[in-house]
């Protein structure tokens, strides 16, 4: 196997993908600061609302059910990553892609109704 | 490759089964779902083929381990009828995910590249520290996750930095391409970044098999994990872990082995008296059994340092002939402790009297581990002392024969708690499936024991 | 076939004992080891008196390995074979007076260490010969260990543990010994004959072998485990013990040590000679001040073993015929003397010397039986100790005078320590224990009556027995000597 020679130079565009990723943080903090609508009042500047008081022990006892959501959540979530790089090559990977995108929602369907059957998402 | 895509359709099947009413359907469905895998695996037998892009390979190694493996777990689950009587409502989950860990079983004997081999590790390891803590509400049980959790992903994070550094020296994760490497190392410079990275993944494996100076977690999560997974960790972990760790070190580090033979036979005298000893002094049986586990992993390190015609023959007979043994004498374990409380030695006294049958069983199971003649073990070892002796490895042998001699003591505590001691409860009731488990394991121990030549030519 | 039938036989009885209970069990025991006596006795007067091993079989057992089921006889085998047959149905009958819990696991198991022991004795394989070795081991474990005295558990213990840590190191030897033999390895014993190690490695594996071979026998310092094992195991487990597994040590030295590593015994021979000479001394001396009858008997054993292992260890003629003859006297004389004191013990629920004397008024057939033994024991001429020691002392002799002198002290001391405990017990006055000593029932005297015979039968005509293992003994010294 052929060993390729890199320069410094060659690493140039991992420091403009650096330099445009951080760009983009702060442009979009800045103006949507610059730009939004204000009202203030004492709920609406707490540091994080969502309906826990914000002082107070730490280690409360937070019900499971979050985590089962955010759980689900994230592995479902992910697995829909999947669909986009065969989305864009649907065409070349005809029916056998297409076959197998069938199997893979499958299994994924057959998790979602195990998980509802099993009463994760039920609130109560 | 059938065997595993069948064991994960089959392991999400009996997740729907879960939902039925009665929960007594689901041992017999998953027996006669490992029973069609168990077959189904055969029809690759002298049928080698590589599958995803080289990414797997079903030799007869491949095979043959499979085929252990399923067994095993096969042979255990007849054990869990109290968690069937208890109506446990997760029953289905603990089935399906033991299904499922046997899928990445199957990968670490069968992988062809060692992206699989962590693969395989990790899917195996995941499901056991699930199971680990399955009785969510014991103590013991969740301390034993935990640890298992923290302990097994550093191992895995120092086995993931040896292969990437092995990956980086080599170029390739494919074992063909790391062992043309590794057989040509003069031509390189990037040879200390491959020791190194050997060195971790030996590190790493060593973990995972519970082999010394790398056993400190076996005890504890042993003793902690419930005894049906416990069977599993010491049974088809270890066959696993031991047959991978066979096709590591000498289809992908051949060229190197003057570098890690040594690392191997320091960590190999270690496992043998570590584990050992350390069952010697043991009060309780859980966990003698968790140390006799680590001593085990000693004798089968032997049969990998001493690389012969005999030596992957001589590992697939230890690992069934230990599989059979060990799943007798935690299944008995299991059934006794149920019903009498504790885990000590003392809780097997007079059980001869009591239960003539348990008795039984596990002191053909003992006499296999302690490897006694009539029993599998005995020959199991003596394949294994053949191969070292062949490759000239006297030393090795005569330290393993001192410490098989301290683990007859250990191993016939129990017998003689089990016949010279009084009774000291009821007569313990066994189900039906469990009893004919047991004397089916007991038979296929002498079987093993008369016959070895039916097991022993396989590869 | 007829070596398998005298294998397997008491198996199959075993099994079929084992599912019997109390009395029916018994019975059923001794009817089985009789009609293995009657299988054995046929052998003999069937056997050709030459050298050839006879009753062969030789089937492939784990073929891949070169590993064969091989066995048969020659003559030390056949006398071995019948000493075992002889002696097991009278331990059997022996025991009838017992009440054992359990019967039927109790006689299976005797049965099943027969099969053990006759299955070292007929092996012709290596891996035949350990693996029948080691069963052997197994029953009496159980029996030492579940019907023993009260401090049996951690006698048997260090017994069991203290065996097989010595088998395990024979088991290495074998296997080394296997991956020598040419082409595809074999384990047969004409192979292992056959072998031409270099004298260093038979130097090491010389003693990987007989460290096994030294513990059964035992050889001192080898011993340590016997006198409690014998004193805390139930008399028939005691009279298995030192009638016949106790010859399984010393057959095996003639069969598996002395013609596989010749150069290794040459090296090793003044060493175990010396081992053994002290072995005699330290075991009568001991003795002298045992104050247990049990105890007493042990350490005799260990003396007159001694001079055994002393025997072979000479190579030549007289030692190695000596040895033979003198496996058989000590195998009846020390049943018959573990059987007496079991009888007193019975009788009087004490063992201890010191508490006993004056049976000699109660009971006559006792004297005369105790008196007959005891001078087998002491090798009286006419009796069938005699033969044995004579030509094991004249073997030594030949060896080397002052060892030969030495060992010679083995009969001086014998007659001390035997006598004066005869005297103990027997004359005097007798006490409250002994008052009412009964004298001997018809099943004793059945058990006592063939060993008396043969007490004399080898003392007068011991040609009968010499003359079976001759040819093969003149065969296995050329084999040495080669």
């Amino acid at each position: 196997m052929e060993q390729a020679i890199y320069t410094p130079y060659d690493y140039l565009p991992i420091i403009v993908q650096f330099l445009a990723a951080a760009g983009f943080v702060a442009f979009a903090m800045g103006v949507t600061h610059l730009i939004g609508p204000k009202r203030h009042s004492k709920v609406k500047d707490e540091a994080w609302e969502c309906g826990i008081p914000t002082v107070g022990n730490a280690r409360t006892p937070i019900s499971y059910k979050y985590f089962m959501t955010a759980i689900l959540f994230v592995i479902f979530d992910i697995e829909i990553i999947f669909m986009y790089p065969w989305a864009v090559n649907f065409k070349v990977l005809g029916t056998e892609g297409f076959l197998q995108m069938i199997t893979f929602m499958g299994l994924l369907m057959a998790g979602f109704v195990y998980v509802i059957k099993k009463g994760i998402l039920k609130w109560e | 490759m059938t065997s595993i895509i069948l064991l994960s359709v089959f392991g999400i099947i009996n997740l729907f089964l879960g939902f039925l009413k009665s929960n007594k359907i689901l041992l017999p469905a998953v027996i006669i779902f490992l029973a069609i895998v168990f077959g189904v695996n055969f029809l690759d037998w002298n049928n080698p083929q590589s599958h995803f892009n080289n990414m797997l390979t079903i030799d007869n190694f491949a095979v043959a381990f499979s085929a252990v493996m399923v067994l095993s777990l096969a042979l255990i689950l007849p054990f869990s009828r109290s968690y069937i009587n208890s109506g446990n409502p997760h029953l289905a989950e603990f089935y399906s995910i033991l299904m499922f860990s046997l899928v990445g079983a199957i990968m670490m004997v069968s992988y062809e590249n060692i992206i699989m081999l962590f693969l395989g590790i990790e899917i195996l390891s995941i499901a056991m520290y699930v199971m680990a803590g399955s009785h969510k509400k014991e103590l013991r049980s969740n301390e034993a996750a935990l640890k298992y959790l923290l302990m097994g992903s550093f191992a895995t994070g120092i086995l993931l930095f040896g292969f990437a550094l092995i990956y980086g020296a080599s170029g390739s994760f494919n074992i063909a391409e790391i062992a043309s490497f590794s057989s040509n190392t003069t031509a390189t410079d990037l040879l200390p970044m491959m020791e190194i990275g050997v060195l971790l993944v030996l590190v790493g494996i060593c973990f995972k098999i519970g082999a010394a100076p790398f056993h400190f977690w076996t005890p504890d999560v042993y003793e902690g994990t419930p005894t049906l997974f416990t069977t599993y960790m010491s049974t088809v972990v270890k066959t696993a872990g031991i047959a991978a760790f066979y096709k590591l070190v000498w289809a992908v580090f051949p060229g190197l082995n003057e570098f890690w033979y040594p690392t191997l036979v320091a960590i190999t005298v270690l496992t043998l008296v570590i584990g050992n000893i350390g069952a010697a002094i043991q009060t309780s049986f859980k966990r003698m059994m968790a140390y006799s586990s680590i001593a085990h992993a000693g004798y089968l390190l032997i049969a990998l340092t001493s690389f012969n015609d005999y030596s992957e023959n001589a590992v697939l007979f230890y690992a069934l002939s230990y599989t059979v043994a060990t799943v007798a004498a935690f299944g008995v374990l299991k059934l006794v402790s149920d019903q009498r409380e504790g885990e000590t030695y003392e809780m097997f006294n007079g059980l001869g009297r009591t239960n003539p049958l348990l008795a039984f069983a596990m002191t053909v199971a003992m006499c296999s581990l302690a490897s006694i003649p009539l029993t599998g073990g005995f020959f199991a070892k003596f394949f294994i002392f053949g191969s070292a002796i062949e490759a000239g490895a006297v030393w090795l042998v005569v330290v393993a024969i001192l410490m098989s001699a301290v683990s007859i003591y250990y191993y016939f505590r129990v017998v003689m708690a089990m016949y010279m001691k009084e009774p000291v409860g009821e007569k313990v009731a066994v189900d039906g499936f469990a009893a004919f488990m047991l004397i089916f394991l007991s038979i296929f121990t002498f079987i093993m024991g008369i016959f070895p030549g039916w097991f022993n030519n396989w590869l | 076939m007829l070596t398998a039938l005298l294998l397997f036989w008491p198996a199959l009885a075993g099994l079929l004992v084992l599912l019997m209970k109390g009395e029916a069990a018994k019975k059923t025991a001794f009817g089985a080891a009789v009609i293995e006596f009657l299988i054995a006795v046929y052998a003999a007067v069937s056997f050709e008196p030459n050298a050839a091993t006879q009753f062969e079989i030789n089937q492939p057992w784990i073929q891949n390995a070169g590993i064969s089921f091989h066995i048969g006889m020659d003559g030390i085998s056949l006398l071995l074979v019948l000493l075992t047959a002889f002696l097991v149905p009278l331990i059997i009958l022996s025991s009838f007076k017992h009440t054992y819990n359990n019967a039927g696991t109790f006689y299976a198991l005797i049965l099943f260490m027969q099969m053990g022991m006759i299955g070292s004795f007929v092996a012709l394989d290596a891996f035949v010969f350990y693996f029948f070795w080691e069963v052997a081991l197994i029953p009496i474990y159980f029996i030492c260990g579940i019907w023993g005295g009260e401090r049996r558990v951690p006698v048997t213990f260090k017994f069991f543990i203290y065996t097989i840590f010595g088998s395990l190191f024979m088991l290495v030897g074998f296997v080394y010994l296997y991956f020598q033999t040419p082409g595809t390895h074999t384990s047969d014993i004409s192979a292992f004959y056959n072998l031409a190690l270099s004298p260093e490695n038979q130097s090491w594996v010389f003693w990987f072998i007989f460290l096994a071979f030294a513990i059964k026998m035992p050889v001192f310092p080898f011993h340590t485990w016997q006198p409690d094992t014998y004193t805390e195991a139930p008399t028939p487990g005691t009279m298995l013990l030192s009638g016949i597994m106790l010859k399984m040590g010393i057959y095996g030295v003639i069969r598996w040590l002395l013609p596989v590593v010749p150069a290794g015994v040459a090296q090793w021979a003044d060493v175990v000679l010396v081992l053994a000479i002290i072995g005699i001394i330290y075991g009568a001396i001991i003795a002298i001040r045992q104050n247990d009858l049990k105890r007493l008997t042990a350490f005799s054993s260990i003396s007159h073993v001694g001079l055994i292992a002393a025997g072979l260890f000479t190579l030549n003629m007289q030692g190695l015929q000596g040895a033979m003859i003198q496996m058989l006297s000590h195998g009846i004389n020390v049943v018959g003397m573990f059987f007496l004191i079991d009888i007193i013990f019975r009788r009087t629920g004490t063992r201890e010397i010191k508490a006993l004397g004056g049976i000699t008024q109660y009971a006559k057939f006792f004297t005369i039986a105790f008196m007959i033994l005891l001078l087998g024991t002491v090798a009286l001429p006419l009796t069938n100790g005699f033969v044995g020691e004579f030509l094991l002392l004249s073997g030594v002799f030949q060896y080397n005078y002052i060892m030969g002198a030495v060992a010679g002290l083995t009969i001086i001391l014998g007659s001390v320590y035997l006598f004066r405990m005869f005297q103990r017990v027997m004359f005097g006055e007798a006490n409250t224990t002994t008052a009412k000593f009964t004298d001997l029932t018809a099943s004793e005297l059945a058990v006592l009556i063939p060993l008396i015979i043969l007490v004399f039968w080898i003392g007068l005509h011991p040609n009968t027995f010499l003359n079976i293992s001759e040819p093969a003994v003149q065969n296995l010294l050329s084999i040495i000597k080669r």
